[in-house]
């Protein structure tokens, strides 16, 4: 009888459990769904407006190519995770090495509170204290600074959290063979932890591809290539071409801000495939797989 | 990563110096979405002829136009709206007429959107204030006899992000309508009557995109709109002009409206165009701004504003068909002209 | 100690954008008052008038100013909330699909897909809700909730629902990409030891290994909400952007913190007063402090959580 009943739970729970990983792998499947949908959608509306003088020539009123955005485009999301990466990393390791707990909370809680800062709000703080206080003018730096401190929070807590992950024993096993604080972070919880910094970056590229608000006071916009010049000269880029000619009355104009939505997508994702493929190489070089 | 970012960069830093041009003088023009076309067809054709100068243009809205000429971050700002006294006290600027555009109501009415319906302005605001909440209300029906309006709730639909044509929409219903003069009044922001159907929408696409996915719903477009209106299939409405006549906008209507106030145009050249005299005019029209600080910079700077400006003024440069036809605008009258020339000449 | 430089620069920088925020908020505070939190007029007042300036504690606005802040603080929080609601739960399933189903070579595109749909324009997620999700809830959804739940007729073109709907679905694929990796970091041991003990699959992933990484997983919940709270530029293409109105059932307009900043700066900015420009700093200050807050109280129901290295 027990045996019997106790067979008969441990069919039920057997169901239960099937039936919770068949929901799991049908929330897989939507989300899989809902993002051919949106491929699909600027896929279909944007691909009419890829040619090869999209990537060789400015943008010129509302029509011709989009050289200038793309440039501007690389630039200001390079620089902008640049600084990102640097400021965000070397966080998380004064986080999870080197931080007194109180500060670690401190520096943890401040973070947190800075993801919720709606994007605008950091381009228009920027725009007051930069553009228009120091006198900068629309320009590279503020724009890449205006993206750096946006990504900053997805950086540094995606490290942390990788960078928490890294066992114990590895890391006291580098300590107690005398090796330094610097030498164990790089020899060990980086190789460790990359892939989830490498997430973090990702997600953080992805959203600063993706800004507009931010960068419409801060790197302004421009028709022409972008000048090196690190201040008092607008930058162009891809997302005020979707926003801003999609509003325009002209069919050209919808075909060249569908075909800007398109070029973000396939950055975004030539980006991770590249960034994956290096960290399927990195794994198993280190491993030794 | 690095090496990723290393590389995106030098490939960004080779397309960049591929492209760069020399050019002296470099021009930045920013603020009102609905000149924004015109000035982009503008850019293109002045800069065919014109190498020593660098010309951008940005959409970005009339209030930013404003704020970012007034700072000096940019050189043009573009607006809907002239600037009020209160601006004008804190920051005396020029505020320069470049062309002449005009708003309509449309509406999606199923059905109805072939006959174009007469409206008034106290009913519009009777609409958007929540005092008429039905298609077939009496006042409506008063002056659409022989159109079967449906009993249906209105969803009037306003603009949510600042706009100049919220600014000319609701001077006309407050020099129409003394009630909403004393209440809600006009600017490129209100604060609207609390009616519960009622729906903001971005930008002028985002009107025309809610009117057409919205039955029963009424919105106020910029002209330049007019082939989107068009596909989509609203229907726009004949208004009450201030004689008391229904006039539908047309080149005509809009032209008589134009004409009837060049005269009144004072030298500052900040004035409503909305309801004037006139049996033929249109009700809702303005002129459209470039706001210019008349110090600038430097020589070369000032030099460069008043070449394009007199430029875009010309009856052979900016002022051709070809450039305001494709957003339906019209030309400035001749009186106007010469009053916005006398104003570019202060640029120095 | 250059680690150290780093994070106290990270910092410094929320601070200052805090410390400035206030000051530049400030005239506002002093001129709105409590009446900030609790009416729902947003009106910048009648910039071309002739009446009398309003003045409050020694500031003043153009004539009929009143600057309520309700309607945007109460729809930023329904809106994430709903997100929050939608989101969390669907994100751990699709991440335990991904670290415990999928065979290894499907793995990478499963990988590939979430790192994508995180990597997707804000304002492409506009777009398409404008085009796609707001008619499809309001020819199908709403009229359905209407006939079979009896809720007031959906009447706009834009809704909460479908607000909390695209909020969700942006914030779904960060959620999904950082519970994956802490459900990868999580060494296997426990969800093994969990089946030796006779536990079917589903059991251990529930009982030892999600309460195993709550740490990560709230530091995840936390990240991703801030981002609905700030979200920006989507909501800002579907809410119906609400002024003076409060929502009465999820298919109303809204509007959000964030929306209304984008949307009404540009009109702030010809307030000759100044005022609009500062409570619009004020709004997003509160903004601020809705965050500080969500955080606080996030802290206090993780305290102790294993893997608490990570959440303080």
């Amino acid at each position: 009888m027990i045996a019997a009943s106790a067979a008969r739970r441990r069919r039920a729970s057997a169901i239960v459990s099937q039936a919770w990983w068949s929901a799991s792998v049908a929330a897989l499947g939507l989300t899989v769904v809902i993002l051919a949908a949106i491929f699909g959608f600027v896929g279909v509306r944007g691909a009419g407006g890829l040619s090869v003088k999209l990537f060789t020539t400015v943008t010129s009123g509302i029509a011709g190519g989009l050289a200038n955005a793309i440039a501007g485009t690389l630039l200001l999301v390079a620089i902008g995770l640049a600084i990102a990466a640097i400021l965000g990393i070397g966080t998380a390791m004064w986080v999870v090495e080197f931080a007194p707990p109180w500060a670690a909370r401190t520096v943890r809680f401040t973070i947190d509170v800075l993801a919720g800062v709606p994007s605008i709000v950091v381009g228009y703080f920027l725009y007051v204290a930069l553009v228009e206080g120091l006198g900068w003018g629309f320009s590279l730096i503020a724009g890449a600074l205006a993206l750096a401190i946006l990504v900053l929070p997805y950086v540094e807590r995606s490290a942390d959290v990788a960078l928490s992950g890294v066992p114990r024993d590895l890391r006291e096993g580098s300590v107690a063979l005398g090796a330094r604080p610097a030498v164990t972070i790089f020899k060990i919880d980086v190789p460790y932890a990359l892939p989830g910094i490498l997430t973090g970056m990702l997600v953080a590229i992805g959203i600063g591809l993706g800004e507009t608000a931010p960068l419409i006071y801060t790197a302004g916009w421009s028709n022409y290539m972008p000048s090196l010049a690190p201040i008092h000269s607008p930058v162009g880029y891809l997302t005020y071409v979707v926003w801003t000619f999609i509003s325009q009355p002209f069919a050209a104009s919808h075909r060249l801000a569908y075909a800007a939505a398109l070029l973000l997508m396939i950055f975004v994702f030539v980006t991770n495939l590249l960034a994956r493929s290096f960290v399927e190489y990195r794994l198993g070089h280190h491993r030794g797989r | 990563m690095k090496k990723l970012s290393a590389l995106t960069f030098a490939c960004a830093i080779a397309l960049a110096s591929a492209g760069t041009a020399l050019a002296s003088v470099r021009l930045l023009e920013t603020g009102s979405t609905l000149l924004y076309p015109l000035m982009n067809l503008w850019v293109v054709a002045y800069q065919r002829d014109h190498h020593d100068v660098q010309i951008t243009t940005q959409g970005t809205g009339s209030g930013t136009g404003i704020s970012q000429a007034i700072a000096g971050v940019a050189q043009i700002g573009a607006s809907d709206a002239y600037m009020s006294d209160g601006q004008m006290r804190v920051t005396p600027m020029l505020n320069i007429p470049l062309a002449i555009s005009a708003q309509q109501i449309n509406y999606n009415l199923p059905g109805l959107n072939g006959v174009h319906l007469r409206l008034s302005g106290p009913v519009l605001a009777g609409i958007y204030g929540g005092r008429i909440g039905y298609w077939d209300d009496p006042h409506i029906k008063a002056m659409n006899h022989g159109v079967r309006l449906p009993h249906q709730p209105i969803v009037p639909i306003h603009r949510a992000d600042g706009s100049g044509d919220t600014f000319i929409f609701t001077q006309y219903l407050s020099k129409s309508t003394p009630w909403w003069n004393h209440g809600p009044a006009y600017g490129t922001t209100i604060s609207w009557p609390n009616v519960s159907t009622a729906v903001g929408a971005m930008g002028n696409p985002g009107m025309v995109q809610t009117c057409k996915a919205t039955p029963y719903s009424l919105a106020y477009i910029g002209v330049s709109f007019l082939t989107q209106t068009n596909e989509a299939h609203l229907g726009y409405a004949a208004l009450q002009n201030s004689a008391g006549q229904f006039v539908l906008p047309t080149t005509t209507t809009i032209g008589a409206d134009a004409r009837a106030l060049e005269n009144r145009t004072p030298g500052d050249e900040r004035l409503s165009l909305i309801f004037a005299p006139g049996k033929e005019s249109y009700p809702i029209i303005n002129y459209e701004y470039a706001i210019i600080k008349p110090h600038q910079p430097d020589a070369a700077t000032a030099k460069a504003l008043r070449a394009f400006l007199n430029w875009a003024i010309d009856a052979r440069g900016g002022q051709q068909m070809r450039f305001l036809d494709a957003v339906h605008f019209l030309p400035l009258p001749a009186n106007v002209v010469r009053l916005s020339r006398q104003q570019i000449n202060k640029v120095h | 100690m250059l680690t150290g430089a780093a994070a106290f620069v990270s910092s410094f920088l929320i601070v200052a954008m805090l410390l400035g925020l206030f000051v530049y908020a400030y005239p506002a505070i002093r001129f709105n008052g409590l009446g900030f939190f609790t009416s729902i007029v947003w009106n910048i007042g009648n910039q071309y008038g002739s009446g009398a300036t309003v003045t409050h504690n020694g500031y003043s606005a153009e004539p009929g100013a009143s600057f309520g802040g309700l309607v945007f603080i109460a729809g930023t929080l329904l809106t994430s909330v709903l997100a929050m609601i939608i989101a969390v739960p669907f994100s751990i399933l699709v991440a335990l699909a991904i670290v415990y189903r999928l065979p290894a070579k499907v793995k990478p595109l499963a990988n590939a897909v979430v790192e994508l749909m995180a990597g997707v324009p804000s304002v492409v997620y506009g777009l398409w809700g404008m085009v796609v999700v707001v008619p499809f809830i309001g020819s199908v959804v709403a009229p359905f909730a209407h006939d079979h739940l009896g809720i007031i007729p959906f009447l706009g073109g834009a809704t909460e629902s479908g607000n909390g709907l695209l909020a969700a679905t942006i914030i779904l694929a960060i959620m999904v990409a950082t519970t994956r990796d802490s459900l990868q970091a999580q060494s296997k041991s426990i969800y093994e030891a969990s089946l030796a003990l006779g536990s079917t699959t589903w059991q251990a992933v529930t009982r030892a290994v999600l309460p195993s990484v709550r740490g990560g997983l709230g530091a995840s919940i936390l990240l991703s909400f801030g981002r609905a709270l700030g979200e920006t530029m989507a909501v800002l293409m579907i809410c119906g952007s609400a002024i003076n109105t409060l929502p009465n059932t999820i298919f109303s307009p809204v509007n959000t913190i964030a929306a209304v900043i984008v949307s009404q700066l540009e009109s702030a900015l010809t307030d000759a007063s100044g005022m609009a420009q500062h409570s619009l700093g004020e709004l997003a200050l509160a903004l601020f402090l809705i965050t500080l807050l969500v955080n606080g109280v996030a802290r206090v129901i993780l305290r102790g959580a294993p893997h608490a290295g990570v959440i303080g």
